[in-house]
């Protein structure tokens, strides 16, 4: 029995050129909800369309559900395309029950649980409607659903969420859930951290191509050290003694009217360390506090800060 | 396998449920109707027309009234024979001049062969009360008793207040209300419309003309003969009147020049039938049937049945194609099914269509002979049987399949490179073009089955099935047979191998579609 569902090493894929993929590598485990992040043309797409072995990468290997094609397993997997569509005439359970067979299910079986899943997700009344009558947002819900009916091992859903309303993206947070809960592996891209934040167990974060980030979102936290930000009177020279201290910078407000005498400094401490040290040698030199400040940062901060420049970079261009 | 069924089924279940597909399948039954039905009403509503002749020669009226007369049995005598055709006893296509004994098939076929000397023999023997006394035994029992067709052309009693002996000017310019339809004629005490005067001066006999005279002009002012009517599109009656004065005329110069008018009569209906004989048929069975040329001719209708249809199938197979590409469903599917899979499914599905059309014209066609029995559908339920009784049954089936697997493997392959029809159209330009070759040159070939543009044609693939079909009927040498089939299969492979190709990296894109250079990239990439 294979531990990981998918196994990528050293994959490359060139358009002409341009290099969508590069050198990329990674390991998924069995039964984790893993993130795709990235920014705009980072090379997500490419990468799943490799995996489905819709695309061919000119080099490196792809282990897929213990084969080398996803074609060969195909019916174990089921992938929701970033670009959405529907055949417009069909019936919402006879389009789900369609893709349920496309991927090995039976007849009778399919359209059962295509109603199963369209009672299950609130789309029960839609069921005999035609697929050009739903709104967008509907239509990306039914086409989830088509793509994950037949229970597959592996979901790769690319850019789920995008088009969704806020309750619609939590029906679909449910469903990964479920999925999850069920031993099923889903894989999703996303831009949307919040989605990652809440979702992911592991995510793998891809900047031009390039694999940036793979593991855990404490460790994703980890990348950015933590701060704590102080203000008070005078000087804070004492407590810079303390462990854990990586650097303090003193930030000047950059409003000169302001006269209070109050100095504002930015402390990064290492990831083990504690805060409560820091608070307890200010009250230890009396240096009376007017804010004391510990964040954890965002998985927003951590994208920004590996991708910032990269992402800005790429929308100008 | 499974796979490629399953998109079959729903390719053709979509396409069964389009509009599209219905109004093509009811289409052909429709127009078939349509054209018999409109055919009987306007033979049976052919109005009556009032006519009126004034001679003042006083030597051609009754020349007139015969050509009226004749025309009349002319219209008795083509009724007779289609009614004969459709009751006969034993309608059997398959006989041959040559081999009919009975008077009643001479008949038929003397009408067909020459109308105006079988119009006279049937005058001769007594016309229609002597037909029917002789074609009586040779009809089926229970067939329906002949209508006479009512006479067409009627004299009309000239209005009041004429004067026949004015000027023809004068006498025009009289009538000229009624010939307009300002006023009506008053027959048998109901309003009727005057069709025709026709106009015979005194001096008409001063415009005769002869070899070596000079010819005068014609006109109102002329003193020769005048045929006066607005409508100008139903000439059988000037035709008819002018062929019978001709013929008065000619007899009376026969007269003058001491010729005996009879022997010439007998001199013009001499004639001698030539047998056509078919030199590759049965011993015995060498005289040409209708059923014969007919079965010469099939092959045409086969080519176009076959035209239409592949036309209907690759653009349906076009469209949709592209349906799927621009609303991204492709790729739903490409994880799901491999591309080789999605094509042959969409070929299976659209073929199946494309042959559920062609059941549904040919059993349409087969209920409406069978319910709508008239001389024309009779004559075409023979051809009918004909055709099913001949093999160029299983040369349809066969180039049908093949020339649909070429040119839906060469439709797909476009469709999968473009996003929208728009798009589709520049590339299939040139395609329209050579599938537009066979339909131009389909009677030629029917006509010179064997000749050297046939035979080439045969070579080039993508005419094989159509020009193989077309001489089909004609036995062509064996070594075109098994050869241009040979060459047609392995173009069929290549091409769906190619387009397979093409249609794997083509569904894919997005943007523009590719210039040449790229689809050769495509089509040299080992993928």
């Amino acid at each position: 029995m294979h531990e990981n569902v998918l196994e990528l090493s050293k994959v490359c894929k060139k358009y002409g050129a341009f290099t969508a993929v590069d050198d990329m590598s990674f390991v998924i485990p069995k039964g984790a909800i893993y993130g795709f992040l990235g920014p705009n043309g980072a090379g997500k797409t490419t990468t799943i369309r490799m995996i489905l072995d819709i695309l061919k990468p000119d080099s490196g290997s792809i282990n897929i559900l213990g084969e080398t094609s996803a074609l060969n397993v195909r019916q174990r997997i089921g992938y929701l395309p970033e670009e959405k569509g529907l055949y417009k005439k069909m019936k919402v359970w006879a389009i789900i029950s369609y893709f349920a067979t496309l991927k090995g299910m039976d007849k009778k079986l399919a359209k059962q649980r295509a109603f199963e899943l369209l009672e299950t997700y609130g789309l029960k009344d839609f069921a005999d409607a035609k697929v050009e009558s739903l709104s967008k947002g509907m239509g990306q819900k039914v086409q989830v659903l088509s793509a994950v009916a037949h229970r597959p091992e592996l979901v790769i859903l690319d850019e789920p969420f995008s088009g969704l309303d806020p309750v619609n993206q939590e029906v679909l947070e449910q469903l990964i859930n479920d999925m999850a809960h069920a031993g099923q592996t889903v894989i999703f891209s996303t831009h949307i951290m919040q989605h990652a934040e809440r979702l992911c167990d592991r995510m793998l974060l891809i900047a031009k191509g390039r694999k940036i980030f793979d593991g855990t979102l404490d460790q994703a936290r980890a990348i950015i050290p933590r701060r704590v930000i102080l203000e008070c009177q005078g000087d804070i020279a004492p407590v810079l003694q303390t462990n854990g201290i990586i650097c303090a910078t003193e930030k000047f407000a950059t409003d000169a009217t302001d006269t209070s005498g109050t100095r504002h400094w930015e402390i990064q401490i290492q990831e083990h360390a504690n805060p409560q040290l820091i608070l307890q040698r200010c009250f230890e030199n009396g240096i009376p506090l007017t804010r004391f400040d510990y964040t954890q940062p965002s998985l927003h901060d951590v994208f920004v800060h590996l991708v910032g420049s990269d992402a800005r970079e790429h929308s100008f261009r | 396998m499974k796979m490629i069924w399953l998109i079959a089924l729903r390719e053709y279940a979509e396409n069964v449920k389009t509009k599209g597909f219905w109004i093509g399948i009811l289409l052909f039954p429709m127009i078939l109707i349509a054209v018999f039905f409109f055919q009987t009403i306007l033979a049976e509503s052919a109005p009556t027309r009032h006519y009126i002749l004034i001679d003042q020669s006083g030597r051609y009226a009754e020349a007139v009234e015969t050509a009226i007369r004749l025309e009349h049995q002319r219209r008795i005598l083509q009724e007779f024979v289609s009614y004969v055709a459709e009751n006969r006893r034993e309608a059997n296509p398959e006989q041959t001049v040559t081999n009919a004994g009975a008077q009643i098939d001479q008949l038929i076929d003397d009408v067909d062969a020459d109308e105006v000397a079988a119009l006279e023999q049937w005058l001769e023997n007594g016309g229609l009360n002597f037909a029917l006394t002789m074609a009586t035994p040779y009809l089926r029992e229970g067939a329906p008793p002949f209508v006479t067709p009512r006479e067409q052309f009627v004299p009309a009693p000239l209005p009041e207040g004429i004067n026949i002996q004015a000027s023809p000017q004068e006498i025009i310019a009289q009538l000229r209300p009624w010939l307009t339809g300002a006023r009506q004629l008053v027959v048998n005490g109901a309003g009727s419309n005057l069709f025709a005067v026709i106009l015979i001066p005194a001096g008409v006999d001063e415009t005769i003309q002869r070899p070596g005279t000079t010819p005068m002009a014609i006109n109102q002012n002329s003193s020769g003969m005048q045929y006066w009517a607005s409508n100008l599109t139903d000439v059988r009656l000037p035709n008819a009147i002018e062929r019978s004065i001709n013929s008065t005329l000619r007899n009376n110069e026969f007269a003058m020049r001491g010729v005996d008018a009879q022997i010439v009569r007998d001199v013009q209906r001499t004639r001698l039938p030539v047998a056509r004989l078919d030199p590759t048929a049965k011993e015995g069975q060498e005289a040409v049937s209708i059923a014969d040329t007919f079965r010469q001719w099939a092959p045409v209708g086969f080519v176009y049945l076959m035209f239409v249809s592949l036309m209907q199938s690759v653009q349906y197979l076009l469209s949709n194609t592209i349906e799927e590409k621009s609303n991204r469903i492709i790729e739903v599917l490409l994880a799901s099914v491999t591309p080789l899979e999605l094509m042959m499914g969409k070929l299976l599905g659209i073929g199946i269509s494309g042959i559920t059309t062609i059941i549904a014209w040919l059993s349409s066609f087969t209920l409406f002979i069978l319910f709508y029995p008239s001389a024309q559908t009779a004559m075409l339920g023979q051809f009918f049987d004909v055709l099913l009784s001949s093999d160029l049954i299983p040369y349809f089936v066969f180039y049908y399949l093949a020339g649909y697997a070429l040119y839906a493997g060469i439709f797909l392959a476009i469709g999968s490179l473009c996003n929208t029809l728009k798009e589709a159209q520049s590339l299939m330009m040139p395609m329209m073009m050579i599938l537009m070759v066979p339909l131009v040159t389909m009677t030629f070939i029917a006509q010179d089955p064997n000749g050297p543009v046939a035979r080439i044609m045969s070579w080039i693939p993508l005419f094989t099935p159509f020009t193989m079909m077309n001489r089909a009927a004609a036995e062509p040498p064996m070594m075109d047979v098994i050869g241009t089939t040979i060459v047609l299969i392995l173009t069929i492979a290549l091409v769906l191998w190619l387009s397979g190709k093409i249609f794997r990296q083509g569904v894919l894109r997005t943007g523009q579609p590719p210039r040449i250079v790229e689809i050769v990239r495509m089509l040299r990439n080992r993928h």
